[in-house]
């Protein structure tokens, strides 16, 4: 198949990108791959909000700095101040495409607060942000004829040829067989990899397959060891409760009913960034003052003083999800909660165009780094995020593949990829089971690369990810046949997982400072002089090779980040 | 331990096969599904993404009812879960359904913002109050899971008919005070596939996990196609 | 898919019942319908002897059950219709289940109440 532009990934970012360069040009032919169909998406689970400086109080260099500062310095900040500029228009983008956004009386858009923001900037739709997003730009994408969605095809490769990409090679999932899509220009928009981990907010669909493949093919990751853990992961599931139940005033409390946040962040108190929050529920659990439960020790998230009528207006997803999955009614009981696994700040290395080092080859969203989140993100920056690189990723991909050659993949690389997906993996016998290596694959992520980190628990987890590598040569795949196997397309997917775990466990070992969500306990502190810097990883068949690069800092020197 | 009767099916032929699940408070039939996956037979295909009643994924028939696994505790459904395939729609294996045509028929019914003036290089804010949101905010959660659909009547007998979740996006459209795309959708709606196949069977509310009342949606749809009809027969 | 759809009836609500019942007691309306009319046109028989021995078969006791049958698939295809038409306007949506019930309610008492009345003419 042969198209002008090929987006994988169809979440906010990929469906934001393929209406950008349908607007660029209607004569460009784009192809939209996903392994879901579209409103499938993982950006579906977005809750609380989306961040703009829509009114008057608030302002750019607010905006930016409540990011800088949060991501902990680590942020480049010409991408920053670029971002923070291109948010309002894509609020009211959505707006005028049919978005329901929360109104004011007057009609105008309502925004919420949220967590490190100090003005209350955060764009929602109820508690359905992420989903009423999704949806919009879906339903908007089917106006442009240019505009072809592939569901349900499962990427394998990256073709690179001649240094510049090709297109890429993908599992057409109903009939198993492989197609191969050349284009002039591909975009990435495959999401974070947050199924690394087993406690999770993750949809079972995050499985950080582009950043893998990427990776595998010599783009380098940026700051992979940085993960976002949430604060109120709903027990047992991890199902999120959004940052919105304390933006709208819930209150986090210990075993003793304290608010104990004000030990941590006496300012901004629940509202604190995620890794301020999540650290300081981490020691209240750790230093025995959580609740014990069914499940382990919790935190309660209290929004009874919210009062029914408020919680039904501004959370009714939680509270129905609090309801079905945890058997508690938020108007009537706190809800269970601990940290969570929840974003991947780090990502494929990209600069504020989404440019990789590969020619054609463009990422933008959670699975980019720009890197604009740095250490840690604020809420309500991923979907601003999605929406604003999604954009620029359209935008200049159709630029640049209105003036470039049709990408061409080569016979060689189309056999290669068949013998390596269906004889080498498919064909092959082995005794080791693929659910077997990602479960204990999770089980060390969740003990060694949680939120409070060192280098004994690092070390081992490295020793244990190279050993599970090593097994996963030997797995057996027990269904043979072609059509929608999903136990091949798992057992692919924990490939991808097992490398980019290798990646985020060595950074981490590596990265001797604690800066954001990375903490290290043995170096608690962070260190300006030897550690202002993004790490790069580059694959290597021995595992990765490790770079750094300097932070750009335009404005604001780094000072001691205080809430 | 709960017994899990499957309904499969290989692309050749459909059989049923039983699993036990050792199951606990809290575990759901999705987490049941991908326990039988990892442990007996890694064969069994199924979609799922979310795991929290979002995403749409995962509906199939539990004893007998459309349902999202992911929503659906395991203890509620006594010793016996049975699980299928959803109805009125051609299964491509195990539990997995082809959506296509559903996909299709929902891109039919034109269901984005219609508007003369718009302005993709500098949009305006256009103004809504939270009263005109609520109009239609209802009709807008709907996740696209196909329920509904698996038990219309009227689309068992007819395959082109639009079915209750497609109207329902056109009426969703319809009902925003920034549509200026009725006229079109009403067209549409008016059409032989279209609302006047709905003979209120009325049981697509009943299984709706989302509670969207799609019935409730074509039944608005039918009154305002109809006044749209009359209008123009009266040259209005 | 076929009309096999209708007949769905594990896990289903009580409105799948309605619906197929709508459907089967217009089928045998309908059915009866084209017989009734199929007999009266061809009568040949000017005298009136011919309908009047069909008329006395169709009021004997043995008779009794098929006509009380048949009134109910009226009464029912009658009532039910009426709540059908009341939504397909899109009233009274919100009250669908207690108008469901309702109805029900006066299609079984129309229904003896009529069989009361057929009973007696019968000579019962």
């Amino acid at each position: 198949m042969e198209h002008d532009i090929v987006i994988v990934g169809a979440g906010i970012a990929g469906m934001r990108a393929a209406i950008a360069a349908a607007e660029k040009s209607r004569k460009l032919s784009i192809a939209l791959i996903a392994k879901t169909y579209p409103i499938r998406c993982h950006s579906v689970c977005a809750e609380g909000g989306t961040a703009a400086v829509l009114r008057e109080g608030d302002s750019f260099d607010l905006h930016a700095w409540d990011t800088v500062k949060g991501s902990d310095f680590l942020a480049d900040q010409d991408a920053v101040e670029f971002f923070v500029r291109e948010c309002p228009v894509e609020i009211i983008r959505l707006e005028n495409w049919g978005c329901p956004w929360s109104r004011n009386e007057d009609g105008t858009i309502a925004q919420r607060p949220f967590g490190g923001h100090s003005f209350n900037r955060a764009t929602y739709a109820k508690d359905r942000t992420g989903f009423h997003e999704v949806h919009t730009l879906y339903e908007r994408m089917l106006m442009y004829d240019n505009i072809e969605i592939f569901p349900e095809y499962f990427i394998t490769n990256l073709a690179i040829e001649d240094g510049r990409v090709q297109g890429v090679s993908a599992i057409h999932l109903k009939t198993g067989y492989m197609e191969f899509f050349q284009a002039k220009a591909v975009i990435f928009a495959t999401g974070g990899a947050g199924r690394l981990y087993g406690f999770t907010t993750y949809s079972h669909q995050v499985t950080g397959d582009g950043l893998a493949i990427a990776y595998r093919n010599g783009i380098p990751l940026k700051d992979m060891e940085f993960f976002q853990f949430h604060p109120t992961g709903l027990i047992p599931s991890g199902i999120l409760m959004t940052e919105g139940c304390r933006g709208e005033g819930g209150y986090l409390l210990n075993k003793n009913g304290e608010r104990f946040m004000k030990k941590y962040a006496p300012e901004k108190m629940e509202v604190a960034p995620r890794d301020v929050v999540s650290r300081a529920m981490w020691t209240e659990i750790m230093e025995g003052r959580g609740f014990e439960g069914e499940y382990g020790p919790y935190i309660a998230l209290d929004l009874r003083h919210l009062g029914e009528e408020k919680i039904e207006e501004r959370l009714p997803l939680i509270r129905d999800a609090a309801i079905k999955f945890a058997g508690v009614d938020p108007v009537e009981e706190p809800i269970p909660v601990k940290p969570v696994a929840h974003y991947t700040m780090g990502g494929i290395d990209t600069n504020v165009r989404c440019e990789t080092a590969v020619k054609g080859f463009f990422v933008a969203g959670e699975c980019a780094c720009v890197s604009i989140h740095g250490a840690n993100r604020l809420g309500s920056n991923s979907t601003a995020e999605c929406l604003v690189f999604g954009r620029v990723a359209g935008e200049v991909a159709a630029e640049y593949a209105l003036n470039a050659e049709q990408g061409k993949i080569s016979a060689e690389f189309r056999q290669k990829e068949e013998k390596r997906i269906f004889d080498d993996l498919l064909g092959k016998n082995g005794d080791e089971s693929p659910y077997q290596i990602k479960k204990e694959l999770n089980e060390t992520m969740d003990n060694n690369m949680w939120i409070f980190r060192e280098e004994k628990g690092l070390k081992e987890a490295v020793k244990k990810i190279q050993e599970l590598k090593e097994r996963y040569r030997n797995v057996e795949i027990n269904d043979k046949s072609r059509g929608f196997n999903t136990d091949l397309t798992s057992a692919i997917e924990i490939g991808y997982m097992l490398d980019l775990a290798e990646v985020v466990a060595i950074g981490a070992l590596k990265r001797k400072e604690s800066r954001g969500a990375h903490y290290r306990l043995d170096y608690p502190k962070r260190d300006d002089e030897n550690w202002l810097k993004h790490t790069i990883a580059y694959y290597t068949p021995e595992g990765p090779k490790f770079d750094y690069k300097p932070v750009v800092i335009t404005k604001w020197e780094p000072v001691e980040r205080k809430y | 331990m709960v017994k899990f009767r499957i309904r499969r099916y290989n692309g050749k032929k459909s059989y049923w096969q039983t699993f036990e699940v050792p199951a606990k408070r809290g575990m759901t039939v999705l987490e049941a599904l991908y326990y039988i996956k990892e442990n007996y037979d890694s064969s069994l295909a199924f979609r799922a993404s979310c795991r929290m009643g979002i995403c749409g994924s995962c509906a199939m028939k539990i004893n007998d009812r459309p349902r999202l696994a992911c929503e659906t505790q395991v203890l509620t459904l006594g010793n016996t879960v049975k699980v299928e395939p959803l109805d009125n729609f051609k299964v491509i294996k195990d539990l997995i359904t082809e959506f296509d045509e559903f996909f299709e028929k929902h891109k039919a019914v034109k269901p984005y913002l219609i508007r003369k003036n718009d302005n993709y290089a500098e949009p305006k804010e256009l103004l809504q109050t939270p009263k005109e949101l609520n109009e239609y905010y209802l009709f807008t959660l709907c996740i696209k899971c196909g329920a509904c659909y698996s038990v219309c009547p009227a689309a068992a007998t007819l395959d082109e008919y639009l079915g209750p979740a497609a109207m329902t996006a056109a009426y969703r459209f319809c009902a925003d005070s920034r549509d200026e795309g009725q006229r079109e959708r009403y067209q549409i709606a008016s059409s032989p596939s279209g609302v006047w196949r709905c003979h209120l069977a009325m049981e697509c509310s009943e299984v709706c996990p989302k509670n969207v009342e799609p019935a409730k949606a074509v039944q608005l749809l039918r009154r305002k196609t109809a006044f749209s009809i009359l209008k123009s027969l009266l040259g209005w | 898919m076929s009309v096999s759809g209708w007949f769905r009836f594990k896990g289903r609500s009580l409105f799948s019942w309605a619906f197929t019942f709508q459907r089967l007691t217009g089928v045998v309306l309908l059915i009866y319908l084209l017989a009734h009319l199929t007999y009266l046109s061809t009568l040949l028989d000017k005298t009136g002897l011919t309908y009047e021995s069909m008329i006395a078969i169709t009021v004997s006791r043995q008779f009794l059950v098929f006509d009380l049958l048949l009134v109910l698939c009226g009464v029912f295809h009658g009532v039910n219709g009426f709540r059908i038409i009341l939504h397909e306007f899109g009233i009274a949506y919100e009250n669908r289940k207690p108008l469901l019930a309702i109805f029900t309610i006066i299609t079984v008492v129309v229904w003896l109440y009529a069989s009361y009345i057929m009973y007696s003419l019968t000579g019962g």
